[in-house]
């Protein structure tokens, strides 16, 4: 009786594990993470360059998939060095006490035009569940997960000062992702 | 009314053009002038959103004041003008009709080349009219501020004109463009 029950831990362990999520990391050149602002009533877009993105991923294994997402906010590129040093400046990103933002998914779940998940943002120091929608695409050595996210800016204390205003700064950003994926080995 | 004889006077719509077009310019100068005094911050950007939202006002009624003038005639030039002050007259006029619609494109250049879309008073987005180009912006820049001390100087060479028209020559050059007058004074 004992026997039989190790047997069939042992199994359940197997099965666990022959199901488990995939495990791949980002390509640093292929990939992109870019943000939209609203800026004097324009949009404006911007990218962060260096960003790594570790992903656990199986369509048919959810529970133990996951996106884990580390963005060095020094790497921000708004396409004009002025605003770029405004934005790393301490009223906005304050680069010199947060110099990383952290992206981990809590739970991810199926939907009709592809998968949705929350997770845990860290930025500025501040720590808030935002939803993300995405799309992944098993291809050729690896996958394409893409996708966007909403969020707003004074949720997380990112605009203090002259820029706490939303006049001239909007407070709702845009995020557009699109992590071209390698397994892990 | 077939337009035989050239008017005597500007039309309501020349004259609606003329000022309008001239208080813009004013408050163009004087936003620009104070963002300038102001470091990189929320207020620069509001002044400096105003003043493209104006500018892209101005190059509107531009086009549409070159279009009306292209099928309107304007009255003559008093009699008794010498070729040069004729010429300088004219040289005058075709300079702010080049400045009113180089000015706010170089502007509007200016914006998309640093990344800075222009927004029509928050209610619409102006497509870009190059990509962001760091160079560009700077050439852009000293452009559009070389061109605003000449569209300053010609304004200044207008207004003088025409008050040397008024209580020197006592011609109605400038009555003409005045509503609510009458052009009594023959030109």
């Amino acid at each position: 009786m004992r026997n039989l029950y190790l047997v069939a831990t042992a199994l359940l362990l197997g099965g666990a594990a022959a199901a488990a999520a995939a495990s791949y990391t980002s390509d640093a050149a292929a990939s992109r993470l870019e943000f939209v602002g609203v800026q004097a009533g324009a949009e404006f877009k911007g990218v962060f360059h260096k960003f790594t993105a570790n992903v656990d991923f199986a369509p048919d294994t959810l529970a133990s998939s996951r996106i884990d997402v580390q963005i060095d906010m020094n790497s921000v590129d708004s396409l004009d060095k002025d605003r770029d040093t405004t934005i790393r400046g301490k009223d906005v990103f304050d680069v010199a006490h947060n110099p990383t933002a952290h992206y981990i998914t809590k739970s991810i779940t199926k939907t009709a035009a592809g998968f949705s998940a929350v997770g845990a943002l860290t930025l500025h120091g501040v720590t808030k569940d935002v939803p993300i929608e995405f799309q992944f695409v098993p291809g050729a050595g690896g996958a394409k997960l893409s996708g966007s996210a909403k969020l707003n800016r004074l949720d997380f204390g990112v605009g203090q000062g002259d820029w706490k205003s939303t006049d001239t700064v909007g407070d709702a950003v845009k995020i557009n992702f699109s992590l071209v994926l390698k397994p892990k080995g | 009314m077939p337009n035989q004889s050239p008017p005597t006077r500007y039309s309501a719509v020349a004259q609606g053009f003329h000022w309008l077009i001239a208080a813009l310019i004013v408050v163009q100068f004087t936003l620009a002038w104070s963002a300038d005094d102001l470091p990189l911050g929320a207020r620069k950007l509001a002044l400096l959103a105003r003043h493209k939202s104006f500018g892209m006002t101005i190059l509107t009624l531009a086009v549409l004041r070159l279009l009306w003038r292209l099928f309107n005639r304007p009255p003559e030039l008093p009699p008794g003008m010498t070729t040069i002050e004729r010429k300088l007259a004219r040289a005058t006029h075709v300079l702010f009709y080049v400045l009113l619609f180089v000015m706010p494109l170089t502007g509007w250049m200016m914006s998309s080349a640093k990344n800075y879309s222009v927004s029509w008073f928050d209610l619409f987005t102006w497509p870009n009219l190059i990509g962001p180009n760091e160079q560009a912006f700077n050439i852009l820049r000293t452009t559009h501020d070389t061109l605003s001390w000449l569209l300053f100087a010609v304004a200044l060479l207008h207004i003088l004109a025409a008050l040397k028209h008024h209580f020197w020559n006592k011609d109605d050059v400038l009555k003409r463009m005045l509503p609510f007058t009458k052009s009594e004074r023959r030109s």
